[in-house]
């Protein structure tokens, strides 16, 4: 076992680990049910989380990279009773149905709104792309990640945690 | 897997001699992608070298010099390989699997995996990059074609992968590749490069082609098909032919071997016209 320090949603940790654990079961661990298992070999951006702001694969990530790091989950933008404006966009649009893709299609839209308040449908495509979805398809997505784009610049993300 | 240690080696030397400690039961870990899907059984301690000072990009004169745990999305996106041979590389790095990938793997990581389907080899072979690599003894560097003639996989047991120096050429590259959706790995892929003399006559090609699905070769009889040669349609067309026909090609899940010779004259031609565009266009 190791001892690592790293920061989650915006909370210290300090915690044990295995040294050849992956990200995504620490997260699981430590209450982050939002991270999902879907492949564990990279393909389907189930797990994605941020780290320092940059979308990764959690499944293929050691635990012990996110020492002194920031780790963002979905837990990290917004809650049931607090939801994020693209929480709520996925609901106003019918984003979701079996909801197991949506926390990777949420955080990679959040990275994508955070340096491109603006994006045209494909730079939204282009986005997601590392993300599959089994139910629905992705024109309800791909609106929902608009709408949310539409409020920001219309100032209507009261806060960013 | 029975990890017991993960170390943060510091720099180089700290890297290679926990490598050579482990004798064989340590791992280098940079992205981590490749060494997380397929750990050999056997590996006792993980050495992180992703903070040892490999990372950096930068120009030497018309050269590029990329760090071996420079991310792919950090290459795609850096201003240094933007003005490399028109941002070829940051090109490729575009058609490599998908963003939250592309910010975790390296481009050491691509060269020592050396996976036969990936694009990265590909391009590196028809650019004449160089590999550097630290071990024991000394500083070695070798092309990155002639490292895979060579037993590499052993060699990087014993050795650290420092980084992979692209040489300046005058002229202008283009990279081709048939997937099935734009996240998936290649069916087939080829990097083109021309160079005019002051004829306007084709004074150097580099023809590389891979995911055959074997891993990338260059073409050489194609190259000197095209040298010598006045640009147009035709010759583009005919090298195309000709790369079908020089190509090893094979069987595999995604494609047969017919299907792949069918298809290496399109993407050869499209590649060379592109390149040819892009360096007629320089003068």
């Amino acid at each position: 076992m190791m001892k690592i320090y790293f920061e989650l949603n915006g909370e210290p940790v300090y915690t044990e680990i295995k040294p050849g654990e992956m990200l995504l079961d620490l997260l699981r661990r430590l209450g982050m049910k939002s991270v999902k298992e879907g492949c564990r070999t990279g393909e389907c951006g189930a797990c994605t989380v941020l780290l320092d702001g940059k979308p990764i694969r959690s499944c293929l990530t050691f635990a012990a990279k996110a020492k002194g790091h920031r780790i963002t989950t979905l837990e990290g933008l917004g809650t049931p009773e607090d939801p994020h404006p693209l929480q709520e966009a996925f609901l106003e649009a019918g984003a979701v149905q079996c909801g197991f893709c949506t926390p990777g299609m949420i955080l990679v839209a959040y990275h994508l709104l955070s340096h491109n308040p603006d994006p045209s449908p494909d730079e939204v495509r282009a986005a997601i792309s590392g993300n599959l979805c089994r139910c629905t398809g992705y024109v309800k997505i791909v609106d929902a990640v608009l709408t949310a784009a539409r409020w920001k610049r219309e100032g209507k993300w009261r806060k960013e945690r | 897997m029975a990890i017991k240690r993960y170390h943060y080696a510091r720099d180089v030397e700290e890297a290679l001699s926990l490598l050579l400690a482990y004798e064989g039961r340590g791992a280098l870990v940079a992205g981590g992608v490749d060494v997380a899907r397929g750990l050999p059984g056997e590996i006792e301690g993980l050495i992180d070298i992703t903070a040892a000072g490999l990372s950096g990009i930068s120009r030497e004169g018309g050269r590029l010099v990329v760090g071996a745990t420079a991310t792919l999305e950090g290459i795609r996106t850096s201003r240094e390989v933007k003005a490399y041979m028109g941002g070829f590389l940051s090109e490729v790095m575009g058609h490599v699997a998908t963003l939250s990938l592309r910010n975790m793997a390296t481009l050491g990581g691509a060269v020592v995996s050396a996976h036969p389907w990936a694009d990265i080899p590909t391009a590196l072979i028809a650019l004449g990059a160089e590999a550097v690599w630290r071990n024991e003894e000394r500083t070695e560097r070798a092309p990155v074609e002639e490292l895979y003639a060579r037993p590499f996989r052993a060699i990087f047991r014993r050795a650290v992968l420092t980084e992979i120096r692209l040489p300046a050429w005058d002229g202008a590259f283009a990279f081709e590749k048939l997937s099935r959706n734009a996240g998936d790995i290649a069916l087939v892929n080829c990097a083109c490069g021309l160079g005019l003399d002051a004829e306007g006559k084709i004074a150097w090609a580099r023809v590389a082609v891979g995911a055959t699905p074997y891993r990338a070769e260059r073409l050489v009889a194609v190259e000197e098909l095209l040298a010598g040669e006045v640009p147009s349609e035709a010759l583009w067309e005919e090298a195309g032919h000709r790369a079908a026909a020089e190509a090893r090609v094979g069987d595999d899940m995604r494609a047969s071997a017919e299907w792949r010779r069918a298809v290496i004259p399109v993407i050869v031609r499209r590649a060379l016209e592109r390149a040819g565009r892009a360096v007629m266009g320089d003068r």
